[in-house]
């Protein structure tokens, strides 16, 4: 499955839109992570708990958008874009969503085009 | 006596406290500093652009794809004091924009990071999202932590870029 965050996909024409796809999850850390970050909060520098703890979210979110693209029979998703809100201290909500569309390689695909438009890879 | 036991507690700790952040804050953001220019060197040679379409891609063994790099960085609490003291007079708060600019840059060093480390050499589409991952919707109010998700589409580009990576935006100086 291809995931962009752009509009098109160079070499593919998009047949048809299957419609928004999403994922979301909210995440929090234990405790002692929380306490960890606050005590490397009092001298600055990356605060590695929480870097892990967005990285985390973020992984589940998109597998939750992917597994309903699959469910639609998507070919790639186009236009992803991600949108966060905090419920809590400490915890994140991550929210994910792009179009999930039908793909079709462009119409030069195997011949080495001359006015220098990509040749695609074949569709995964 | 009394007297000065009471000054020493509630003058003489904190002061103590705000030096040990200031010391210890201003050697972590030095050594980040340094972290950073040394890994932009490797990654100024990969395009990046915050266009919404590729420009001119060609193709190559893999399809674009979505990259994805997060970092969150705490704004330490000598700063954060500095910060409060300001927002009483108003002005520019450059103790909270130089870490900003670091945390920026550092999450974009990482997303090229990964799009290197993929084999692409250009990145569309860019852009960054600042997460309130404390709670505090205000940094003000009290001192806290920048937490950051930038995402672009890392694809193959006919021609290298020759990007400065490593410019801060502010002078990186504690004040």
């Amino acid at each position: 499955m291809i995931v962009v965050n752009t509009e098109t996909i160079p070499g593919y024409e998009i047949l048809q839109s299957l419609g928004i796809v999403q994922g979301n999850v909210v995440r929090a850390k234990h405790m002692g992570r929380d306490i960890a970050a606050g005590l490397k909060n009092l001298v600055g520098g990356e605060l590695k708990g929480y870097t892990e703890l967005l990285t985390e979210s973020r992984r589940t979110a998109i597998q939750r958008m992917l597994d309903q693209a699959k469910e639609l029979g998507a070919d790639a998703i186009i236009n992803v874009r991600f949108s966060t809100s905090a419920i809590t201290q400490g915890a994140a909500e991550l929210y994910v969503y792009g179009t999930a569309v039908k793909l079709q390689a462009a119409d030069n695909q195997h011949a080495p085009s001359s006015s220098g438009v990509p040749v695609p890879p074949p569709l995964p | 006596m009394e007297a000065a036991i009471f000054f020493i507690f509630y003058a003489g700790i904190p002061a103590l406290g705000l030096l040990c952040a200031f010391l210890a804050g201003n050697w972590i953001a030095g050594r980040h500093e340094a972290n950073l220019a040394q890994r932009s060197h490797a990654v100024a040679g990969i395009r990046m652009t915050d266009i919404k379409h590729m420009l001119d891609p060609v193709s190559g063994p893999q399809p674009p794809r979505l990259i994805v790099s997060e970092v969150t960085l705490g704004i330490d609490h000598f700063r954060g004091f500095l910060g409060k003291l300001k927002n009483i007079f108003g002005g520019e708060v450059r103790s909270y924009q130089a870490t900003l600019d670091r945390a920026r840059r550092e999450v974009i060093t990482r997303l090229l990071e990964e799009a290197y480390l993929e084999g692409f050499n250009a990145v569309a589409n860019l852009r960054i999202n600042f997460v309130d991952i404390s709670g505090n919707a205000t940094m003000a109010q009290k001192a806290s932590a920048v937490s950051i998700i930038a995402s672009g589409t890392a694809h193959y580009a006919a021609t290298e870029a020759h990007q400065s990576m490593n410019q801060p935006m502010v002078a990186a100086t504690g004040q």
